[in-house]
C-alpha cells in the first residue's frame, strides 16, 4: 500500500525495514543513537536495536575506518556523517579504502557500507553546511554515488544500497528532507543502475539531479506553452552512470542541458557533457548548456547564497538559447 | 592569589555584556531576522571573558562555534560582530560568514571554521610563525568536549609538544557533543588527563569561576611566552542552552541543568563575590549592567538598520589575484 510520506521520513522506513530484515545492519556516526540523527533521520532505531545503533564521538575518519574493517568480516554498516562538507575529515577512508577494497583483495571481500551524508545549500548555513559533494568523489572508482530527489527514490535507493556489495555514498540533500510523495509501505528495491525518464519529450533533454530537478520541471512548463517539448533525467546513480538512457535520449532531441546545484567547473555536468560529445556528436544540434551554481564557496547571507545558486529562470534562458541556436 | 577588585569588575561588565549580547541574538535567531543556525555561549561567559582578558592583541585566537562572546571581547567592534551575525553588510565579514565565520584579523581573531577540530591544527601554524620569528605572541585555542575526537587534536598535540609550540589549548568541556555526553565519547572522567600522553602539562579548573580561569590561563600563557611549550587546560563549564537557538535538547535531564543555572551561574557566582569579598554594592554593579545593556540595544539597533550585503560580493576574494566568473 502506498501513502504520502517525506523524503527523511522515507528513509527513516528503509533504515527501519533493513534492520528488521537483515541483523549484520547497524548504524554509526554522531547522535545517530540516541536522539536519532541531527536531522532526525534515524529516529527509533536505537530504542528498537540499542546494540545495533552506536553513537560515536566526533571521529569522522574512526566512523568510516570502523565500517570499512566490519564490512570486510560481512557486516552491513550504514555510517552516517551528519554533513557532507565533512567527508573531507574521512577522505582517506573513502578514496583510499572503502573505494579500492573489493580491488585490494581480488574480489575475495567487498566492502558494502552505504555512507548517509546530506548535502547542499539554501539553510544559510555558509561555506562549510552547504556544499555539493558529488565531484569531489566522481573521479574515485570503486564508488557508487546515489543521489535521491523524490520520497519514492530516496527509500527504494536506500535499500538496494544497503543491498548493494559496493561502498555507496548516499547523498541526501537537505532542502528535499520535508518534500513529500507516494511512498509504499513495504520495502521494495530501485535499480541503482538505471536513470529515470521523468518525463518524456522530444526537442531537449535536461539531466538535473535533486534540486535541480525542480527547476526543471518549471523550466519544462515554461516552455511547454512556448510550443517546446523537454524530456527530464535523473541518473539517480550519477557513477556508475546509465549513458545509455542519458544517449538516447539526447540521439532523439538533439539538445542537451545538465543542471545541477554544485559549482560547474570540473562537475557532474562536465562528465555528462564529454560521454554525449564523445558518443553522440553528430545529433547535436545545439551546443551542450549547463545550468549550476557560481563557481565560489557559498556566503551565507541569504541574498548572497540566492544569487549563487541557480534558479528556473536560468534552466528557461539555456532551453531559449539551445533552441534558437 | 585572588584578582583585584577592578580586574574583576571588568570581568564582570565583560561577561554580562556577552550574555546580554547571546540573549539578544537568541530573541533574533528564534524569530527568524538572524539566518542559519547560532550556537549561544550562555552559561559559559566566565571561560571566555577570562581566557580573553589574559591576552594581548597581537596573540593570535582561534575562538570556537559557540564564540560569539570571546570574539566580541577580543577588541574588535562589537556591533560588527553582531551584524556579521545578522547577515548584515556592516558585518565584520560583510555578511558572508555569519555566526561560525566572524573573522577579525585586526586583533588577530582568526575566526572559527565550520569544521570540527580543523583550527586545532591551524593553529599550530600562527604558534609556529611567533617561533620562527621570535615574537612572544601566544597562541590560544578553543575547543569543545565532542571536538576533542577528533584525529586532528591527537595531531596537533604532538606535534605542539616536540615542538615546544607556544599554544593554549582550551578546552571548554561543556559535557555535551549535541545530544552525547563527553564520558559515552571519551574513556577519561576528566578530559585534561588526554594531554598525559603528549607530556603536555595539564589541568582541570572549574570553568564557571572566572578567577581560576584567568590563573590558570596566565599560567599557562607564562609558559609559553616563555618558550616552554603548550598547555592544555580543561574549563568544566555547561551551555544553558540546547546545541543550537531553538534546539529543545531533551537529552539533558531537567535537574542537571537547573543546578547549573541555579547554583554555578558564572556571573552569579562572580557578582557575589564582588559582593561579599570586595565589598561592592548592588548599586555599582547594576550601573555596569545598564550601561551594557545601554550598548546591547544600540548594538542591536545598528543591526536592524544595517543593510543587507551587495549580492554580487558573494563573488568577491574567491582568488587574491583575479575574479571569478559571473552568469
Ligand atoms: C568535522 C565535523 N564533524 C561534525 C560537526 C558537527 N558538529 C558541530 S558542533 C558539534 C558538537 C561539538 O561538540 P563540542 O566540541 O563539545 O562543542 P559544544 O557544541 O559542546 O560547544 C558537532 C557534532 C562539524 N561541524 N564538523
Ligand atoms: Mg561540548
Amino acid at each position: 500500500m502506498s501513502r504520502i510520506i517525506s523524503y527523511g521520513k522515507a528513509i527513516n522506513e528503509a533504515l527501519h525495514q533493513e534492520m528488521e530484515r537483515d541483523d549484520s545492519v547497524f548504524i554509526l556516526g554522531e547522535d545517530v543513537a540516541k536522539m536519532g540523527g541531527d536531522f532526525g533521520i534515524t529516529q527509533g532505531i536505537w530504542h528498537r536495536w540499542p546494540h545495533r545503533a552506536k553513537d560515536t564521538a566526533l571521529s569522522e575518519q574512526a566512523i568510516i575506518g570502523l565500517a570499512n574493517g566490519a564490512a570486510i568480516c560481512g557486516l552491513r554498516p550504514v555510517p552516517e556523517i551528519m554533513f557532507a562538507d565533512f567527508i573531507t575529515c574521512c577522505y582517506d577512508q573513502l578514496v583510499n579504502n572503502a573505494a579500492k577494497l573489493n580491488f585490494m583483495y581480488n574480489g575475495k571481500a567487498h566492502c558494502p557500507i552505504t555512507v548517509r551524508t546530506v548535502q547542499g545549500a539554501g539553510i544559510r548555513c555558509a561555506y562549510h553546511h552547504s556544499q555539493n559533494v558529488e565531484a569531489w568523489l566522481m573521479n574515485v572508482p570503486g564508488l557508487v554515488i546515489v543521489m535521491p530527489t523524490t520520497p519514492y527514490e530516496a527509500k527504494g535507493l536506500l535499500i538496494s544500497s544497503i543491498r548493494n556489495n559496493n561502498p555507496v555514498v548516499f547523498l541526501e540533500h537537505k532542502l528535499l528532507y520535508n518534500t513529500k510523495g507516494e511512498v509504499p509501505e513495504e520495502p521494495y528495491t530501485i535499480d541503482l543502475y538505471k536513470a529515470e525518464i521523468e518525463r518524456e519529450g522530444k526537442d531537449i533533454t535536461i539531466v538535473a539531479t535533486q534540486t535541480a530537478l525542480k527547476l526543471a520541471h518549471e523550466a519544462a512548463a515554461i516552455m511547454e506553452k512556448e510550443g517546446v517539448s523537454v524530456e527530464i533525467i535523473d541518473p539517480r546513480t550519477i557513477m556508475p552512470l546509465d549513458k545509455e538512457t542519458i544517449i538516447n535520449s539526447v540521439a532523439k532531441t538533439g539538445r542537451l542541458i545538465i543542471a545541477h546545484e554544485g559549482p560547474k567547473f570540473g562537475g557532474f555536468g562536465a562528465e555528462i557533457s564529454a560521454i554525449i560529445s564523445e558518443h553522440v556528436w553528430e545529433y547535436l544540434r545545439a551546443p551542450i548548456m549547463r545550468v549550476t551554481s557560481l563557481d565560489v564557496p557559498v556566503a551565507f547571507a541569504p541574498v548572497m547564497e540566492d544569487y549563487v545558486l541557480p534558479k528556473t529562470e536560468h534552466v528557461v534562458k539555456a532551453c531559449r538559447e539551445v533552441m534558437e541556436y | 592569589m585572588a584578582l583585584s577588585k577592578e580586574r574583576l569588575l571588568k570581568l564582570y561588565e565583560d561577561m554580562f555584556l556577552i550574555r546580554r549580547f547571546e540573549e539578544e541574538v537568541e530573541v533574533y535567531a528564534k524569530n527568524g531576522t538572524i539566518p542559519g543556525f547560532v550556537h549561544l555561549s550562555i552559561g559559559q561567559e566566565a571561560a571566555q571573558a577570562g581566557i580573553i582578558d589574559c591576552l594581548r592583541k597581537t596573540d593570535y585566537k582561534f575562538p570556537d562555534h559557540r564564540g560569539h562572546g570571546a570574539i566580541a571581547l577580543c577588541g574588535t567592534d562589537k556591533k560588527r560582530v553582531m551584524a556579521e551575525i545578522f547577515a548584515k553588510a556592516t558585518g565584520i565579514n560583510g555578511g558572508r560568514g555569519g555566526s561560525m565565520h566572524v573573522h577579525d584579523l585586526e586583533v588577530r581573531n582568526m575566526g572559527f571554521n565550520g569544521i570540527q577540530g580543523s583550527t586545532v591544527v591551524t593553529c599550530l601554524g600562527t604558534a609556529f610563525a611567533s617561533q620562527y620569528r621570535g615574537t612572544d605572541d601566544v597562541t590560544v585555542v578553543f575547543l569543545g568536549d565532542g571536538t576533542l575526537g577528533e584525529g586532528t587534536c591527537h595531531e596537533s598535540l604532538n606535534m605542539a609538544a616536540t615542538w615546544k609550540l607556544p599554544i593554549i589549548y582550551c578546552l571548554l568541556n561543556n559535557q555535551y557533543a549535541i545530544s552525547t555526553h563527553y564520558t559515552e565519547a571519551h574513556p577519561q572522567q576528566q578530559l585534561s588527563t588526554w594531554a598525559k600522553g603528549y607530556e603536555v602539562p595539564s589541568e582541570t579548573v572549574d570553568g564557571n569561576d572566572v578567577e581560576a580561569v584567568v590563573e590558570a590561563t596566565e599560567r599557562a600563557i607564562e609558559r609559553a611566552r616563555k618558550g616552554e611549550g603548550p598547555t592544555f587546560i580543561e574549563f568544566m563549564t555547561y551551555r544553558w542552552q540546547g546545541h543550537f537557538a531553538g534546539d529543545p535538547a531533551a537529552y539533558r535531564p531537567d535537574d542537571e541543568v537547573k543546578e547549573w543555572i541555579e547554583n554555578r551561574d558564572p556571573i552569579k557566582l562572580l557578582k557575589e563575590k564582588l559582593i561579599s569579598r570586595e565589598g561592592c554594592s548592588e548599586e555599582e554593579l547594576q550601573k555596569i549592567e545598564a550601561k551594557a545593556n545601554e550598548e546591547i540595544a544600540e548594538m542591536v539597533k545598528f543591526c536592524l538598520e544595517s543593510p543587507d550585503p551587495v549580492a554580487e560580493d558573494a563573488l568577491k576574494n574567491v582568488y587574491a589575484d583575479r575574479e571569478v566568473e559571473d552568469r
